[in-house]
């Protein structure tokens, strides 16, 4: 273990003593910051009671489709815009306008379109993940050298064969930058989809402890969000060194 | 004749400004079977594009190429010329291996077929070992020489060349220049080279193509009927390296007060 590592551990290790030993002198009240132990003890409660899986197998779901669903439209479409010119003077004002909109606004509009139901969450996280995914995919595209569709090109690659073997490798490093910025997008959606209008949910679970002020149970669930973001980003990660292993890492 | 350019011309139109731009202008050339012609002149003479031209990446704006009548054979599994790319153009998701069979690969031939080749042309370029390397794996040299061994791979009549060695440190260049004209014997290609370096042109060429800048013409066309090897240093190559130099200062100079 080298120092570097010492030290991190050490950083984590130190608050959680620091932060135990707060509330165990009496110099905070649990109500506000409930210590490091109670929380786990609730976790452990609320799973062994299944409250707390349940929710985690609610909210994936609808997370998992809306990234699925938004992530591979993202895709298709950038990889299509950034290889046909017209598609992409149809796509691009679309996206100027679109792209800074917040899409947590956009789901009063889904839930009167879609009712109170899944399909209005999937469709809020969808939207936001095909958004940065789409705009992460032309940015590849566009930044492939040229020489080397000239090159393959060259070669005797016709037009498809430019497409799935320059275009397509080319722009996957930036793919998979959109998927790990938009794995993040979703997250934050689920929550706030989940707040209004639902009855089963990580969000649903967190905001409810919330208005019982219920303060371990909301800190269960901001930990349960923070463990399922760091899962996403380490499979994301995983799925990067799978697809691209041409790139090269530090370390 | 291998290839035959007549009066082929090339206008670039800057859009920004509407101006119309000559960068070649009748050029008239025949390139022979076998021979390692180079085309040499000052920066802007519109050589890279007469090679992009001949590769048929750039349509001319005038003129014609005339291809000779392919055989049968040839055309199914030859390609008449393959590029070989100043900055290499390798593809970074490729390894070596990966790189060298793109174009056999994306002309459908068959993989056992296609990868055998490549490891006969591996050997070829030197690059035994490196096989299942990434381009970025790989040194400067190295990474030509995969370029070159690609281009070979579909087997072209003739190999044009991009400034290849520009990038390259002078070492490592007095190395490749060696490795090319043996790959040159070896193969018997037609070879047709791009560079400005006058010394690189009378080390390597058969032939040398001068050419003026702005418009980019044939000024002059030298044999090289040196013997080989070829040094520097040699009585016959610094009298041609004279000779050509006062031409080149000249198209040098011209260009510049233009």
């Amino acid at each position: 273990m080298t120092a570097s590592h010492a030290r991190r551990i050490g950083s984590v290790l130190g608050l959680l003593v620091a932060w135990q030993l707060l509330i165990q002198t009496g110099k905070l009240s649990e109500l506000f910051l409930p210590a490091p132990l109670s929380v786990l003890a609730t976790m452990w409660d609320m799973t062994r009671s299944g409250q707390l899986p349940w929710a985690v197998l609610v909210s994936l779901n609808r997370v998992v489709q809306g990234f699925v669903y938004g992530a591979a439209a993202g895709v298709f479409l950038g990889l299509l815009a950034g290889a046909v010119a017209w598609i992409d003077d149809l796509l691009d004002p679309w996206v100027a306008a679109v792209y800074p909109i917040p899409k947590s606004a956009l789901f009063p509009l889904f839930l009167l379109w879609f009712g109170l139901g899944d399909p209005s969450k999937i469709a809020t996280i969808a939207i936001g993940v095909l958004f940065l995914v789409l705009v992460n995919t032309m940015a590849g595209v566009k930044s492939i050298n040229p020489v080397l569709l000239k090159a393959a090109r060259d070669l005797g690659a016709g037009r498809l064969q430019v497409f799935s073997k320059v275009i397509l490798p080319g722009a996957l490093p930036s793919i998979f930058t959109g998927l790990r910025l938009g794995a993040g997008m979703a997250l934050i959606l689920v929550f706030i989809t989940e707040i209004e209008a639902t009855k089963a949910g990580l969000g649903f679970l967190l905001w409810e402890a919330f208005q019982l002020l219920d303060t371990k149970q909301v800190f269960a669930g901001v930990v349960t969000f923070g463990l399922l973001g760091v899962a996403s980003t380490w499979l994301l990660q995983w799925l990067e060194r799978v697809g691209c292993p041409w790139i090269q890492r530090s370390n | 004749m291998l290839l035959a350019l007549r009066d082929v011309g090339k206008v670039w139109l800057i859009t920004r400004t509407g101006e119309r731009v000559s960068a070649l202008e009748s050029i008239t050339l025949d390139v022979a079977p076998g021979e390692f012609l180079i085309l040499l002149g000052p920066s802007g003479c519109g050589k890279s594009t007469l090679l992009q031209i001949i590769a048929g990446l750039e349509a001319p704006s005038s003129g014609e190429i005339r291809f000779p009548p392919v055989t049968p054979g040839a055309a199914a599994n030859g390609k008449l010329t393959s590029m070989v790319f100043q900055d290499y153009a390798l593809f970074p998701w490729r390894t070596v291996m990966g790189n060298i069979v793109f174009g056999p690969e994306v002309r459908s031939v068959p993989r056992a077929l296609r990868e055998d080749r490549a490891r006969r042309l591996i050997e070829l370029v030197n690059l035994k070992g490196a096989e299942h390397r990434y381009p970025h794996e790989l040194s400067g040299g190295m990474r030509q020489r995969v370029a070159l061994a690609r281009a070979l791979a579909n087997d072209p009549q003739i190999v044009l060349f991009d400034e290849p060695l520009a990038a390259l440190d002078a070492q490592t260049r007095r190395v490749l220049q060696d490795e090319l004209l043996r790959i040159w014997g070896e193969t018997g290609k037609t070879f047709v080279y791009v560079t400005h370096s006058l010394q690189e042109a009378v080390l390597l060429g058969s032939r040398i193509v001068l050419m003026t800048a702005h418009p980019g013409r044939i000024k002059l066309l030298v044999d090289v009927p040196l013997a080989r090897p070829r040094h520097l240093t040699g009585r016959a190559e610094a009298e041609m390296l004279d000779r050509l130099d006062a031409e080149l200062t000249e198209e040098v100079k011209r260009a510049m007060a233009t």
